[in-house]
């Protein structure tokens, strides 16, 4: 009840201020004229009487003013107050306001789009029950000649299996990003990303079917078995629930829909997954992710002690490198964001740097604010307000211009976002991740908001309001002036420096997509269609089996209208090749890891693909299965086996330890193409005509090349010669080779994009923020330049002066910025593409840039400095 | 003019709980009632008595309404609350031992 009165009240008194004043008037006067009537009763006049009750009231404001305290909320009542003169004042300057919003708004804009992308891919929990107790368990052994990422070998796991104290489950995959199957028979024929997963995959992540059942356990009867995405089974199967229990043919296999997951369930890019237990087998090691679900009141630590032991104890026989292993447990999280989260840390860091330019150009803005309101200051504090309330008041009106830069920021973060998700290569987007603005990217806007309005508001407030009275009303203070002058040119030269690494890290980026561009693959890119056809395991057994198809299917393309070669290839260059080394007749050693890529080819290969045979011969129909065994070698392999230029007539050998009729004879030498991508410089590449193959393993997948002036013919051509042959096969995958390495330009072009485009906002920002400190300087030394040119200084002189303080703010930031980006743009090594970190003439380059931008912020203001007249300028103060 | 000290502040709030414990009253009335019960010796000026009946008000311990008033206009009349009967008699506990203290102390001597 007490309570409840005393919030109406002073709801009341806040927000009605005017009629709780008006009642008080009201209850005033009655008091004033029952005095005048008891003065009347007492015998006055009636002048007299009111005469005597006003004697007798006092001051009748005053007691009005007593009352209002009364009424507390006194802090309240003051920040409204502070909040409407704030409005008021910034209205008053609309130029100011704009600019300083608009600042504030581009840096929180593009902070909260890149927290938004962030905040989807990083900090998104994992869509498992209890996700941060799921690793991966990694023993990787020494010595291996590339990163496999976090796997373990598959015989040490079965071992693990046993040892295992630390997680309550395990289960294995074949691979992290899973592998292509062929669905035929369910409509077209399609290829889907399928995972092979050990019987406790869903136990260890706690998901369960939606549909159907979950896997049994190991070492139970339930072999062929598929879950199905929600994804796929609403796709191809109609999201009708009679799919449980049916049959469907991948790679030819028959399996059976066990389930169905619900569509929350999403494990990197899965259409489907494949039971497998992962027998022992005796001829293969296969690398295999382990996932693992810790124990409760198990430590990782705890676990990655336990493997370590494990790892330990591994009898040296059984050691498969017999260099020992390296162990770790590895969040699953990083599984799926470890390339992004490297590329995004840097993209967050950029743009923490445009905010952080924004912040010195708002504590600018009101710096130079604050001197230019220095004598409405002095007359505040003259009539009475104390400094702190001077200071609130300064602040309110930062902290009101950055909530309103934070609004405007989230606005633009909008269209930053789209601008963003169609910048970043789409494999940085994890699938099933949503890049929407929710509460924490809105709360993350406004905290920077109210950082910044506190923060970078109290230097100047503080600044604005040291001033003594007495200074302030007469305009003197010419020290005070320098002090002023310094903190402005400080801020400036650390936006400068800011902005110099951020343009230095876009011009490496955009330098190394430069010339990635430049790159010659060594290949026809042009005119060129291709499709990669696997050739079910089911189906196709035999080397025999699968040459034939492809002999078919090359001569069917041959005589398709409008193509004017044809070839096939088991491995395309900028694709996934197979590394490998080679025997030398002569006896010698290949160099210590120097390894080739070995693609088959057919003979129309070198011709369609526009590749030279430098010596020598290609292959021709009369290489084949019968004829002796033959090889192309590239110009790199040649000169470093072969200096003497000897190679072609030397034989070599793919087998480890060659029988007599193992030996292949070099007949040509092609020249180098860029086979692993485009960073590839060594080409060292042996082909071997694929109709000599025996390992159905080998080519058991097939690139189709077409050459022909239209695309469309060259697509459908394909299509209906693949058809033709076997209508099982997918013939999807169709794309030109153009394309292919447009993508592998792909990434390097948009980080050089995002990148950029932040610089350039850094610029920008910068630019403005100079700009702002030598009009203002111009502005308050206008007595000073007057002087000048009264003594006999020239309008060339002044603009030099202006020009002199330029190139001394831009010249001290140019410093620390080329310091500052020495030290940091090696985060950015990795991305780089034949750039160095410290590459001097994109360094140069930039600095050039900044500079002549500097002198063009600067412009303005110079002018404004010749274009004063002594006479008026002496008249200034 | 300065305001009311803390111990004339204090006793001015018992003296107005004490005279609106009687009955709802206005504020001109409530002066006249103290003027008059003090045997004409209280004098209570408004500058005092407004402050302090809305901070009263603020406190919860007396609530106020508009009514028609002896003399047929409306006046804001002020009722004691229930917490205000509560803080009235701990009030007099304390004036009473506050005085009785100060008689004490007056008579000692």
């Amino acid at each position: 009840m007490r309570w409840r009165q005393i919030v109406r009240l002073r709801l009341r008194s806040l927000f009605f201020g005017r009629a709780a004043d008006e009642e008080l008037d009201e209850e005033l006067r009655y008091h004033f004229d029952r005095e005048i009537a008891r003065y009347m009763a007492e015998g006055m006049s009636e002048t007299e009487a009111r005469y005597a009750a006003r004697r007798t009231m006092g001051g009748m404001e005053q007691r009005k003013e007593e009352c209002r305290d009364s009424r507390g909320l006194r802090w309240l009542e003051d920040l409204l107050q502070d909040v409407k003169y704030s409005v008021r004042t910034l209205a008053k300057t609309p130029g100011f306001t704009l600019v300083a919003v608009l600042v504030l708004a581009l840096a929180i804009g593009a902070n909260t789009a890149v927290f938004t992308v962030v905040n989807g891919i990083l900090l998104r929990p994992l869509p498992f029950q209890e996700a941060d107790r799921l690793f991966l368990i990694s023993q990787v052994p020494n010595g291996l000649w590339f990163d496999p990422g976090p796997i373990m070998v598959d015989r040490d796991y079965r071992e693990f299996r046993r040892y295992n104290q630390s997680f309550e489950s395990l289960a294995a995959l074949s691979s992290a990003a899973g592998r292509k199957m062929t669905l035929t028979r369910q409509g077209e024929p399609t290829v889907l990303t399928a995972s092979e997963v050990g019987p406790d995959f869903l136990r260890v992540l706690r998901g369960q079917p939606a549909l159907g059942r979950a896997f049994l356990g190991d070492g139970q009867q339930d072999s062929d078995v598929v879950l199905l995405s929600h994804r796929l089974w609403m796709s191809r199967f109609g999201g009708d629930s009679k799919a449980v229990g049916k049959a469907i043919l991948l790679d030819g296999a028959s399996y059976t829909i066990a389930g169905v997951m619900p569509a929350t369930f999403t494990f990197e890019n899965a259409d489907l997954w494949v039971r497998d237990e992962f027998r022992a087998d005796p001829h293969n090691v296969y690398f295999i992710p382990v996932l693992g679900r810790l124990k409760p009141g198990v430590s990782p630590q705890q676990a990655q002690a336990e493997l370590a032991t494990f790892a330990g104890h591994m009898p040296a026989d059984r050691d498969f490198s017999g260099k020992g292993s390296v162990t770790r447990i590895v969040p699953l999280k990083d599984l799926f964001v470890a390339g992004e989260r490297k590329l995004l840390l840097i993209f967050a860091g950029a743009v923490g740097f445009v905010f952080l330019i924004a912040c010195a150009n708002f504590a600018n803005l009101l710096l130079m604010r604050g001197a230019g309101r220095q004598p409405e200051i002095a007359v505040r504090a003259a009539l009475g307000a104390n400094r702190w309330r001077l200071v609130r008041q300064l602040m309110t009106e930062s902290s009101l211009l950055s909530v309103a830069g934070a609004t405007l920021g989230l606005l633009f973060s909008i269209p930053g976002i789209r601008a963003l998700v169609a910048l970043l290569p789409p494999e940085e987007i994890p699938p099933g991740v949503e890049l929407r603005a929710d509460m924490r990217v809105i709360l993350f806007a406004f905290g920077l908001a109210l950082v910044t309005g506190l923060a970078f508001g109290l230097a100047p407030a503080l600044q604005a309001t040291r001033r003594q009275l007495r200074e302030g009303v007469s305009e003197g203070g010419r020290s005070v002036l320098a002090r002023r002058e310094r903190l402005r040119s400080g801020l400036v030269t650390v936006e400068i420096a800011l902005a110099l690494m951020l343009l230095t890290g876009a011009g490496l980026l955009v330098k190394s997509f430069l010339q990635m561009r430049g790159v010659n693959p060594g290949f026809r890119t042009m005119n060129l269609m291709v499709a990669t056809v696997d050739l079910p395991k089911a189906r196709y057994q035999t080397a025999a089996q699968m040459r034939a198809v492809d002999q078919s299917v090359l001569a069917a393309l041959a005589s398709v209208p409008g193509v004017k070669s044809a070839a096939a290839v088991s491995f395309l260059p900028f694709g996934h090749g197979v590394m490998g080394d080679f025997q030398i007749e002569d006896g010698r050693h290949l160099p210590e890891d120097y390894r080739v890529d070995k693609p088959e080819i057919s003979s129309g290969y070198f011709g369609t693909m526009g590749i030279r045979i430098l010596k020598g011969r290609g292959f021709s129909e009369r290489d084949d299965s019968v004829s002796p065994g033959v090889v192309v070698i590239s110009e790199s392999v040649a000169r470093r086996l072969w200096p003497a230029g000897d190679a072609v007539g030397k034989r070599i050998s793919m087998e480890d330890h060659p029988n007599a009729g193992d030996w292949l004879t070099i007949v040509g030498i092609a020249s180098d193409v860029r086979q692993e991508g485009l960073s590839d410089r060594t080409g060292a590449v042996v082909y071997q005509p694929y109709r000599q193959i025996k390992m159905p393993g080998f080519i058991e997948r097939m690139s189709f090349i077409v050459q022909s002036e239209s695309q469309a013919t060259a697509a459908a051509g394909i299509r209906s010669a693949i058809r033709g042959i076997d209508k099982d096969l997918p013939t999807e995958s169709i794309t030109s080779m153009g394309s292919i390495v447009d993508d592998a330009l792909r990434g390097t072009r948009s980080q050089a994009r995002l990148l950029t485009t932040f610089s350039l906002v850094a610029l920008l920002l910068a630019a403005i923020g100079l700009y702002g400190v030598l009009a203002c300087s111009v502005a308050e030394r206008t007595h000073e330049i007057g002087i000048r040119m009264a003594v006999g200084a020239g309008r060339n002189d002044i603009v030099w002066m202006i020009v002199g303080q330029t190139l001394g703010l831009t010249g001290s930031g140019v410093f620390m910025g080329i310091l500052g980006a020495l030290a940091l743009t090696r985060v950015l090594a990795k991305l780089l593409f034949e750039v160095t970190p410290s590459d001097p003439v994109t360094f140069f380059a930039v600095t050039g840039m900044l500079i002549t931008v500097a002198l063009l912020a600067a412009f303005v203001p110079a002018r404004r400095a010749a274009g004063v007249y002594p006479l008026e300028a002496l008249r200034h103060d | 003019m300065s305001r009311p000290t803390d111990l004339v502040q204090g006793t001015l709030d018992l003296l107005i709980l004490k005279t609106v414990a009687l009955e709802p009253m206005h504020g001109w009335a409530i002066a006249q009632r103290i003027h008059q019960v003090s045997g004409e010796v209280l004098q209570v000026g408004q500058s005092a008595l407004y402050p302090a009946l809305h901070k009263l008000e603020q406190k919860g311990w007396i609530s106020a309404e508009w009514a028609a008033s002896e003399n047929n206009r409306r006046a804001k009349y002020y009722t004691l609350t229930k917490a205000g009967r509560k803080a009235l008699a701990e009030e007099v506990t304390l004036w009473e031992r506050l005085s009785d203290a100060i008689s004490l102390v007056v008579r000692a001597v």
